[in-house]
């Protein structure tokens, strides 16, 4: 038994430098892949953490009407505030135009033909509610309440704002799980053709093998090995580059005012680790199932 | 031992290289198949280690019908036989013990087991003190007697040899029938595909005559013709 272990992993390691070059590329090809696959499980963990912390402390804004009288806006303001079992009025924030129009110059950032329409003139300016209840329909006939009132331009619901941030989530991690599929499907196939250029290489002994009773098995474990290795390395990569990509994320995120949301798309680390052992498991499985597809094809003689 | 049972092999469906082949080889007999290029002998072999699965009839070897034994089965089959080629079929990267001992170390024996093993049928080849050197450091006829070695050492029922002499000089050639006859006296049986004439008339064994596919002729202590 030991003797067909040491053989298996001595000739693994022999196939393995032989063919540096190929299998440089099938490590980097599974690399790539298994770093997007890691990339979309961090992305979709972002997104849920920033959904989380909106509900956490829920906003209702009230928008107000840009041409609103000043009691205008005095009286919305004592309208929420004569709810103090409902509304948190302590946290209770008034806008004014400019300070509204700061905001929307960071939430429009990358729509610069919206930004260019608004002017600190015909900016409506805006309440920002935090409620105490945990009732949604609640906070929902508030808002209906809220918006009949004179002054008022629109009331808008967090609620509402999380199906546009689920949306775009799903899509984000609709296209990053299509990309690294289709890069591990590339993977297995680059694994497959050096595994095959391997066996391919050692015919002979591979004939020789079987003419003297060596069992399918016994040929195809170093090659699986072999594929083993390869899947492995490249996740291995993958976790450095996986770790590199998520220090200068969180690195970056740091540098954002608190509260903006963006602060919250930071995963825990004990999450990472995680979803690196997910990778580890995941390229093994990958090159071992990849090459012993490689191998049988070679054996049926 | 070996029983071939009307048995037919086509490659395609129009080349027919065995039709109808019924022979008996019994344990321990030395039997040679003849014949000229094309002539089915290879494919013969190529049965009985089934490498080929027989369109009709059957193959029995020591007892079982290789045709439907099912594919996990042929290793052990194949065990339980030495194949010797023309071309040697030597791994060209290994050394003379390591070629020998590669058969033994696929077939999962023990280290100390090839180790005792190894020396004792290189010495029986008569190439004891070349355990060191490489295929292409050995002659012809050497080389020949690594994969008798190869073949021999896991002490078969059956050794196959497919034109064993076909690329020696008739010294050399003489040389290996030696061998495989003193490995047929342990009680090997042997079957070797030939067209050597010389070697075939000075053995004096069994001759099966093979043309175009059909047994022609099945004789004791035949000649070539």
């Amino acid at each position: 038994m030991i003797a067909r272990i040491a053989y298996a992993f001595r000739e693994m390691w022999a196939s393995f430098r032989r063919n540096l070059t190929l299998t440089a590329a099938a490590i980097l090809t599974s690399a790539i892949a298994l770093l997007l696959v890691g990339t979309t499980f961090l992305i979709q963990r972002a997104f849920e953490n920033l959904l989380v912390q909106w509900r956490g402390d829920v906003e209702m804004i009230v928008f107000v009407r840009s041409d609103a009288t000043p009691e205008q806006i005095a009286l919305i303001g004592d309208t929420i505030k004569s709810a103090p079992t409902i509304i948190d009025v302590e946290k209770l924030q008034y806008l004014d135009k400019v300070q509204t129009y700061e905001e929307a110059k960071r939430i429009f950032a990358g729509d610069p033909v919206t930004l260019s329409l608004l002017t600190p003139e015909n900016i409506p300016s805006q309440y920002k509610v935090v409620p105490l209840t945990d009732d949604p329909a609640l906070v929902r006939s508030l808002s209906e309440q809220y918006r009949s009132l004179p002054g008022v331009e629109d009331v808008a619901l967090a609620e509402d704002e999380f199906q546009v941030i689920s949306t775009l989530s799903r899509f984000v991690r609709t296209v990053t799980l299509v990309m690294s599929l289709v890069l591990l499907v590339v993977a297995v196939g680059l694994i497959w053709n050096t595994i095959r250029t391997a066996m391919f290489a050692r015919r002979r002994e591979i004939e020789v093998m079987k003419l003297v009773g060596a069992t399918n098995w016994f040929i195809r474990i170093p090659f699986m090995l072999e594929g083993l290795l390869q899947g492995l390395l490249g996740a291995v990569v993958s976790c450095g580059g996986l770790w590199v990509l998520n220090s200068a994320w969180n690195n970056g995120v740091a540098g954002f005012k608190p509260g903006t949301g963006i602060s919250s798309l930071v995963v825990p680390s004990s999450y990472l680790s995680t979803v690196m052992v997910v990778l580890l498991v995941v390229g093994a499985v990958v090159g071992a199932v990849g090459s012993a597809i490689a191998a049988s094809r070679f054996l049926d003689v | 031992m070996i029983r071939l049972d009307h048995v037919t092999k086509k490659y395609g469906s129009e080349i027919v290289a065995v039709r109808d082949a019924t022979f008996d080889v019994a344990k321990g007999d030395f039997v040679f198949l003849v014949g000229p290029s094309g002539s089915g002998k290879s494919t013969i072999l190529r049965l009985i280690n089934r490498q080929e699965v027989a369109d009709r009839g059957d193959v029995w070897v020591a007892g079982r019908n290789v045709n439907e034994m099912p594919d996990s089965r042929v290793p052990y089959l194949r065990r339980s036989m030495g194949n010797v080629f023309q071309d040697y079929k030597l791994l060209t990267n290994k050394t003379v013990f390591e070629n020998v001992a590669f058969a033994l170390e696929v077939i999962g024996k023990p280290r100390h087991m090839i180790a005792r093993q190894v020396p004792i049928v290189l010495d029986l080849v008569g190439l004891a003190g070349k355990e060191d050197r490489f295929p292409n450091q050995l002659s012809g006829g050497e080389q020949q007697r690594v994969s008798i070695a190869r073949a021999f050492v896991n002490r078969p029922l059956i050794l196959l040899a497919d034109e064993p002499t076909g690329n020696l000089d008739p010294a050399t050639g003489e040389g290996i029938m030696g061998l495989l006859d003193e490995i047929n006296q342990t009680g090997t049986t042997v079957v070797m595909a030939t067209h050597d004439h010389r070697v075939v008339n000075a053995m004096r064994r069994r001759v099966i005559q093979l043309d175009r596919g059909v047994i022609v002729r099945d004789q004791e202590r035949g000649v070539y013709e």
